[in-house]
């Protein structure tokens, strides 16, 4: 669970978040609207990387503010970037392993967890490549990947369909589907793709110009006469 | 008075040779990008020529205009022959990149030269005038005024004529330059050669007015750049102002006998300062790697 | 336990081991009193060349201030030496931590700074304690806390284990051998993950749960003790040292030839050493002019970075490779 509560974030005169509240309690949340409209602006406060003005956000009864960005990470907050962050020369279970250091599990453990994240994102037999040798959608799946062994209690993906083909966008999406049940981990989902956050996201929030103008079910949502309007084009 | 305007006059002209040369650094590195490590060892070319020219007994005009020309080759054929092969890369290993130039050059002039000792003498070190009870040679006001001439100059160059526009067009936005049709190899072959004839005429000043030491001016780099750091790499007055405050407090500082010996560490600690300030609220979280 | 015990004895250490032992029986016998104190020399800089490579390779930040931190420990080394009856190896140790320490400090800056303006506050920190060395040179057994006297200098004691000149260059060699392992042990755990993450971009790291900061220090002040032990070494194979070793320009030219001979292993860093130590000594031993070899330096300097990003390491590492491969066609 997110509780989101007047939040506002300023870049020098712009109001990149405007007074947002929000409670995200779903297993899969998506969040969608035009490009600017502060989702990625959201998910950076969420992680730490940008400092609202004000407001407060609470995630399983936590302080998330109050903590720096890989104290969040090692709480349990997990994300991905929109350009998938994979070291050209180190390998896919480096990148996983990484999730695993801060968790100070004995090495069985370990091997297990990575076994377990490697085979649900199908990338079982790249352990051993290097990052430069990977595709588009074989570095998305390791940075999902890297997020699930982290143990995370709340995954935060940032258009993770960008750049996919329409055959790894539909693999990606039974893969998020299944996060909850198989890692227990909400998910809170970014992105452009109407038809992607359609298939797995049982709530939608849409954001414009930093204010939220819609938040409910997502079917109803995109009934929503202020959504078309603004997202949809009428 | 008198004591502390002597140190003041030596301080003001030993500055204005820092800020000349943090002057040619930020011309070159507002047009190129690149920080020019090998600046210290192209001046100390420079002074070196003068004096073997002065040696062979030609004119003394000759001379030095030998000096600056020199200054302009070795700076402009990098700038020709290297620099395009980097134009792409992280500013830092750029800046390393000139320090393999300065190594060749350094070398080049210790196997030419033996470390004998020399003195550089200019007909104007002899001719001087006094003020409030201190002598001051006209070189030491041929460098202060020379140094204010040569900012007032660069100034008006890069704000009134085309080449000018153009370098400053560089340096804000390098990858549009080429698509709205700057000649790009032509104005940055263009701020190599000011930026190494800055660096012949100040080799050639340093030679007289410090020391004639090839080793010594090479590493007159280093305050040259702490000059230049206090203008943020960009500012020409503040360079400017940044060179001759260095040179100042280094000289005034020989007057206080605890930290007398420790002097010379004014350009490093000033320019460190500088750095820390201006990126007191830097930000590293989304600066991407290699 | 398994696993560090795998590291441990994975075939990265044992080539290092293996190339220690034979170069630690090999090298005294065939070389002459001369080439015995060069290649302690060379060893001894190839550490400090680890330390600035590390930074480099690990976290792509450019410290200009190593030898500066070799000076450092040479200090300590020499003030421990003429101050107390600690054992070599003690104060070998607290010359490393001291060096450490002073890396730390540079971690300081590049909280905030990379690239140009990072190198360049490494840098001025570098022309800072040229100056502090050369105002108050470096303690001979002199009176105070500096410890400076013109006459009679005390001695500087060497180990037990290594008092002559050939016996120290195996243990300095057997030093070197110790600081390359634990260097490849960081890339290759945890530390290196984390530096890699960090490499990538700063937001990474955070979000894989990395502590950028303790990282960043962490590589620092390992960098900082190479280059301490580095000084120390130095203080026992010269006895004495001259400020002027350590001027600003010293830690720009090891820097360079760091790059040169590659960032990316240990071959690099003996390289490295080998170019700054060994071959202007090879210059003067040929009765060249040794400042040819900084035409040499320079032109390898420009080659490696427009031409060959792994160095002449990773140059040797591909013709190797090139061989293996050939070799496996024809079969």
């Amino acid at each position: 669970m997110i509780g989101i509560e007047a939040l506002t974030v300023s870049f020098g005169g712009v109001r990149a978040l405007d007074d947002l509240s929000l409670e995200m309690k779903d297993d899969v949340v998506g969040i969608i609207g035009p490009n600017g409209a502060g989702k990625t602006t959201l998910i950076n406060v969420l992680s730490g990387f940008v400092e609202p003005a004000s407001g407060a956000v609470i995630a399983h009864d936590h302080d998330l503010l109050a903590m720096k960005p890989h104290a969040r990470a090692r709480w349990g907050l997990a994300r991905s970037f929109q350009k998938a962050q994979i070291v050209p020369d180190r390998t896919v279970e480096d990148h996983i392993r990484v999730a695993l250091d801060f968790q100070h599990l004995p090495e069985r453990d370990n091997e297990r967890v990575l076994g377990r994240v490697l085979e649900f994102t199908g990338l079982t037999e790249h352990r051993r490549r290097i990052g430069a040798r990977l595709n588009s959608a074989e570095r998305r799946l390791t940075e999902i990947a890297r997020c699930l062994a982290s143990s995370p209690k709340i995954v935060l993906l940032d258009e993770p369909g960008g750049g996919l083909s329409q055959n790894e966008t539909s693999l990606l999406q039974s893969l998020i589907g299944a996060i909850k049940q198989e890692f227990g981990a909400m998910v809170v989902l970014i992105d452009h793709d109407v038809d992607l956050i359609r298939a797995i996201c049982s709530h939608t929030a849409v954001l414009d110009f930093g204010k939220l103008i819609a938040f409910g079910e997502t079917e109803a949502v995109f009934r929503n006469e202020k959504v078309k309007a603004a997202y949809l084009g009428g | 008075m008198n004591i502390y305007g002597i140190f003041a006059v030596s301080g003001l002209a030993v500055g204005s040779l820092y800020a000349l040369g943090g002057i040619g650094l930020v011309v070159l590195r507002r047009a190129t990008g690149f920080l020019n490590f090998a600046y210290g060892a192209i001046a100390a070319a420079a002074a070196m020529t003068a004096w073997q020219m002065l040696e062979w007994g030609f004119w003394g005009p000759i001379a030095w205009l030998s000096s600056i020309l020199t200054g302009v080759v070795l700076s402009a054929s990098y700038g020709r022959v290297i620099a395009p092969g980097l134009a792409w890369r992280d500013p830092a290993v750029k800046a390393v990149a000139t320090l393999g130039y300065a190594l060749i050059i350094l070398g080049l002039i210790s196997f030419l030269w033996d470390d004998a000792a020399r003195k550089l003498v200019l007909p104007t070190d002899s001719v001087g005038l006094t003020l409030f009870n201190v002598r001051i040679t006209v070189t030491r006001l041929i460098a202060f005024l020379s140094c204010i001439a040569i900012v007032v100059a660069t100034v008006l160059y890069l704000d009134r004529t085309r080449t000018g526009l153009h370098m400053r067009a560089l340096a804000d936005r390098r990858d549009h330059a080429a698509l709205i049709g700057i000649p790009i190899s032509r104005v940055e072959t263009t701020a190599w050669s000011i930026s190494g004839g800055i660096a012949g005429f100040t080799g050639l000043l340093f030679g007289d007015l410090v020391r004639l030491d090839p080793t010594v001016i090479t590493f007159m780099v280093i305050p040259a750049i702490a000059a230049a750091v206090c203008g943020r790499l960009e500012s020409l007055w503040l360079t400017f102002l940044g060179g001759l405050g260095i040179g100042v407090v280094e000289a005034m500082l020989t007057m206080f006998k605890p930290v007398a010996p420790l002097r010379s560490m004014t350009p490093f600690i000033i320019a460190a300062l500088a750095i820390l300030w201006m990126q007191r609220k830097q930000k590293l979280t989304f600066a991407t790697g290699a | 336990m398994a696993k560090a015990f795998q590291l441990l004895f994975s075939r990265y250490t044992l080539v290092i081991l293996a190339c220690a032992s034979a170069s630690m029986l090999a090298l005294p016998l065939v070389l002459g009193a001369i080439w015995v104190k060069v290649l302690t020399s060379v060893t001894i800089f190839a550490i400090a060349a680890a330390g600035t490579s590390l930074v480099y390779a690990q976290l792509r930040l450019v410290n200009l201030a190593q030898v500066a931190l070799v000076g450092v420990g040479g200090w300590i080394m020499l003030r421990l030496n003429h101050g107390t009856a600690f054992p070599f190896e003690v104060s070998l140790l607290l010359s490393g931590a001291g060096a450490g320490l002073v890396g730390m400090l540079l971690a300081i800056p590049a909280m905030r700074m990379r690239g140009l303006y990072l190198a360049l506050v490494t840098l001025m920190a570098a022309g800072a304690f040229q100056i502090i060395f050369t105002a108050f040179q470096f303690p001979n057994g002199g009176d105070g806390f500096w410890g400076v006297a013109l006459q009679s200098p005390g001695e500087m004691r060497r180990p037990l284990l290594a008092p002559g000149d050939e016996a120290y260059l195996r243990y300095t060699i057997a030093v070197a051998a110790i600081c390359f392992i634990i260097v490849h042990l960081h890339q290759e755990t945890r530390s290196g993950r984390a530096w890699a993450m960090i490499r990538q971009s700063e937001a990474n790291a955070m979000a894989a749960g990395v502590d950028v900061t303790v990282y960043k220090v962490r590589a620092f002040v390992l960098a900082g003790f190479l280059a301490g032990i580095a000084g120390g070494l130095l203080a026992g194979a010269l006895k004495i040292l001259d400020s002027r070793s350590f001027a600003a320009g010293e830690s720009v030219l090891l820097f360079a030839v760091s790059v040169v001979g590659g960032v990316y292993g240990w071959l690099g860093a003996v390289i490295a050493g080998l170019l700054y130590r060994g071959v202007p000594a090879l210059f003067n031993n040929l009765g060249q002019d040794a400042d040819l070899s900084l035409i040499i330096f320079g032109a390898a300097l420009l080659h490696a970075i427009i031409t060959a990003e792994r160095g002449l390491a990773g140059q040797i590492a591909d013709a190797f490779d090139g061989l293996r491969r050939k070799r496996e066609e024809t079969q």
